[in-house]
């Protein structure tokens, strides 16, 4: 031991110096975070009411779930909020920022914080906002009856075909600034002169957007899916304030299904397989939308 | 360089390992539930005694906590030593929480019954109170079908009767709201006899181009509609059979099938209001006082509102049987308190319950808006109020007051809530929505 170089101990020591900075951070993660997952994925295993002995029933709950028509049709329910929670807010976001983006006016910031503002508004206030303004005499029917469209008029939220759309659009309301806000920083990175070049080259603002504009907001594109995507499939606030999975289970989400079963219904172990089939979906498309937004460069 | 990375790898693997392996091997301590004791067989004492010394009772509840307080007050000034300490939770909190609660080692020594109390009692969480029942004589002071509710389906190993894991504070009921100009607009003149005088009436209604029934479907008012015609229909003692979760016991039956049948005709005859399937039940409840609606279907909790607000222009009656001299039935609960299994202080939790049956209580729970369980010793209501008084004393006389049908087990209340939804959208066959149910039903009391 005595004849190792010091040069080289000391190296190692400088490199172990290294872990020992992270450690606090990492041990807070495990705790916190890994140690919990790991317990969930556990507990998945299990037929537990909360209360008695659990029973072990290995990956009879991951059956079920493939099984339960209505587990599968809040899986649906999910991916059709993703068109809502993450295309249209992007379409939106590109579009503004195409729009705002080269041309200074005044009250911009105004601008921006109007848009910005649903995301500092907690989630469960905006869902008891848009029940108020979805409601039967609520401002949105107010708005239909004004111009004369009595007969498209209802309690939004109580309509079998109406009811995931208009939660949708919630998630489109409260997303479409993020998403903007996003991209708008994203164009003040790009150099001046590549416009300049694009106009002496007699691209006119279309041209500008597509040839310029877009391809530098690459990575912005990519992170704006990533967190709209995952906003939507974890989505649960909103539907629980507003229309609670209803009517019949039309606005039924996964994470309004994870808190029923585990909390209301004393399915825990179920709850928890749930949550896990939940984060694997996640992860996945997460990891899918990185893959493709890097093969693209 | 080499070596320095081997190390960290190794390192990451080993943290990773550990990770993975340390719930792996604790797994006797990790089993779910297995960290909790479930009580011995704690007694009641069967005397009525209640000990010298200062005694401090936690009574945890999460309905009417006016009411609370003024019973609280009331029992503190005639108990001097004993002190009862109010912490309350919103119902929707309370219900989430019960069991990990109830099955703390700092349960409260008193909580309100709700769903989930069954599954407590069952594993021995909450006190059977049936030697009190005989000592203090609740029997007399309480009409027996609300002592019914609260025996969760068992026996008592203490007494070899009929078990008991609460004591009702007041009483509650399910029935129909009218507006009295609004029905005399069309051609109504008194509350109807029988369910087919009652349809008559919803198709005048609609004949006066007023909205017949305000169903608030939102949330649970729809199913208190589906439970007050089921109640019509279905033999009572079935009923109870299959709430209760007895053996065999099943939703799917004729009877069930035709009040099903009834709640998608109503629908398809216009007599909901629109967006019935959109609407809070509070929110229905405020649209009739304003008079959106000729008929309301709601509980006795909505009467202090509506006689605030509308004064003798509302009355009420529970849902009509098929025939003038069915019994009276409909859908009903308790306020009611339990009390821990591992209290303390089971006399003084006695003495508090006991209180609760006698006539001064009984006036705090009259003037609060519910019904005392002993309805002789407090002043006759008037109004709206005298009507579900009235009501109630038929459906108790008539042992006719079921618990509400989500009892039948925990999912209960959602597949309830979205399977009337499509009823009353007509999405969803009779057979289907029931067997919905049954399927819920097994899952919970097994094979």
């Amino acid at each position: 031991m005595g004849s190792r170089p010091p040069v080289r101990s000391r190296e190692a020591r400088r490199r172990w110096r290294g872990y020992v900075y992270v450690l606090p951070a990492f041990a807070f993660y495990v705790a916190f975070a890994v140690l919990p997952a790991l317990h969930t994925a556990y507990l998945s295993l299990f037929e537990w009411d909360g209360v008695t002995l659990g029973e072990w029933v290995g990956l009879g709950n991951y059956a079920e779930i493939l099984q339960d028509p209505i587990l599968r049709r809040s899986v649906f329910n999910a991916l059709v909020l993703v068109v809502f929670f993450a295309l249209v807010p992007i379409v939106l976001g590109l579009l503004s920022a195409g729009l705002l983006a080269r041309y200074r006016r005044p009250g911009m910031g105004a601008y921006r914080f109007l848009f910005m503002l649903p995301q500092v508004v907690p989630l469960v206030a905006v869902g008891v906002t848009w029940r108020w303004l979805y409601g039967d005499d609520g401002v949105v029917n107010q708005a239909l009856r004004a111009v004369g469209l009595d007969s498209v008029a209802r309690a939004w939220l109580g309509d079998f075909d109406f009811a995931l759309i208009a939660v949708g659009l919630v998630g489109t309301w409260v997303l479409s600034g993020l998403c903007m806000m996003l991209f708008l920083s994203g164009v003040q990175k790009v150099d001046p002169s590549l416009y300049e070049a694009a106009r002496i080259d007699g691209a006119g603002p279309v041209r500008e957007f597509v040839s310029v504009t877009l391809p530098h907001l690459r990575g912005e594109l990519a992170v704006a899916m990533t967190v709209t995507t995952v906003a939507a499939l974890a989505s649960f606030d909103i539907v629980y304030v507003t229309t609670n999975g209803g009517p019949g289970e039309q606005t039924t989400v996964p994470g309004l299904l994870v808190y029923r079963l585990a909390f209301s219904e004393g399915k825990v172990g179920l709850a928890a397989a749930l949550a896990v089939v939940l984060s694997v979906l996640i992860l996945g498309i997460v990891y899918l939308i990185n893959r493709l937004s890097r093969d693209r460069t | 360089m080499d070596s320095t990375h081997r190390v960290g790898r190794r390192l990451a693997a080993t943290l990773c390992a550990v990770a993975l392996v340390l719930p792996l091997a604790a797994c006797d301590a990790l089993t779910p539930g297995s960290a909790t004791v479930v009580p011995g067989p704690t007694g009641v004492p069967s005397s009525t005694a209640v000990p010298n010394g200062d005694v401090t009772l936690r009574l945890q509840f999460a309905d009417a906590p006016l009411m609370v307080d003024a019973l609280i007050a009331a029992f503190e000034k005639g108990h001097p030593d004993i002190a009862v300490e109010p912490q309350y939770k919103t119902f929707s909190d309370y219900v989430q929480n019960l069991k990990l609660t109830m099955t703390s080692d700092t349960a409260p020594d008193i909580a309100q019954y709700a769903v989930g109390m069954t599954d407590l009692a069952a594993d021995g969480h909450i006190l059977d109170l049936a030697p009190y029942r005989e000592a203090y004589g609740w029997d007399k002071a309480i009409p027996p079908v609300s002592l019914d509710q609260l025996t969760a389906g068992q026996t008592s190993a203490a007494t070899g009767g009929r078990a008991l894991f609460g004591v009702p504070a007041g009483l509650s009921m399910t029935g129909i709201y009218y507006n009295k100009e609004l029905a005399e607009k069309a051609g109504i003149d008194a509350p109807p006899k029988t369910l087919a005088e009652f349809e008559k009436q919803l198709a005048a209604a609609k004949e006066a181009d007023l909205t017949p029934l305000g169903v608030g479907a939102l949330d649970s008012g729809g199913l208190h509609l589906w439970a007050a015609l089921l109640n019509q229909l279905m033999p009572t003692d079935e009923y109870w059979d299959w709430v209760n979760g007895k053996k065999g016991a099943t939703i799917e039956n004729p009877a069930a099938v035709e009040a099903t049948e009834l709640v998608i005709d109503w629908g398809r005859e216009g007599y909901y209001n629109e967006s019935a399937n959109g609407t809070a039940q509070v929110d229905s409840t405020a649209q009739f006082t304003k008079g959106d609606s000729v008929f309301l279907i709601n509980g006795n909790w909505a009467a202090g509102q509506l006689a605030t607000v509308m004064g003798d222009n509302v009355g009420f009656f529970p849902m009509p049987g098929e025939q003038p001299g069915s019994p009276t039935v409909a859908s009903g609960f308790s306020v009611s308190y339990a009390v821990s299994a591992k209290t303390e202080h089971p006399e003084a939790a006695g003495a508090f319950l006991d209180f609760l049956t006698t006539p001064e209580a009984g006036q705090i729970i009259s003037d609060n808006g519910f019904m005392p369980p002993n309805p002789d010793a407090v002043k006759k209501p008037t109004g709206v109020l005298a009507d579900i008084a009235e009501g109630h004393e038929r459906a108790v006389a008539d042992d006719g007051i079921t618990t509400f049908p989500d009892f039948a087990a925990p999912a209960m209340l959602d597949r309830l809530r979205s399977g009337v939804q499509k009823l009353i959208a007509d999405r969803v066959k009779p057979a289907d929505y029931l067997d919905s149910l049954q399927d819920e039903w097994e899952d919970h009391h097994g094979e």
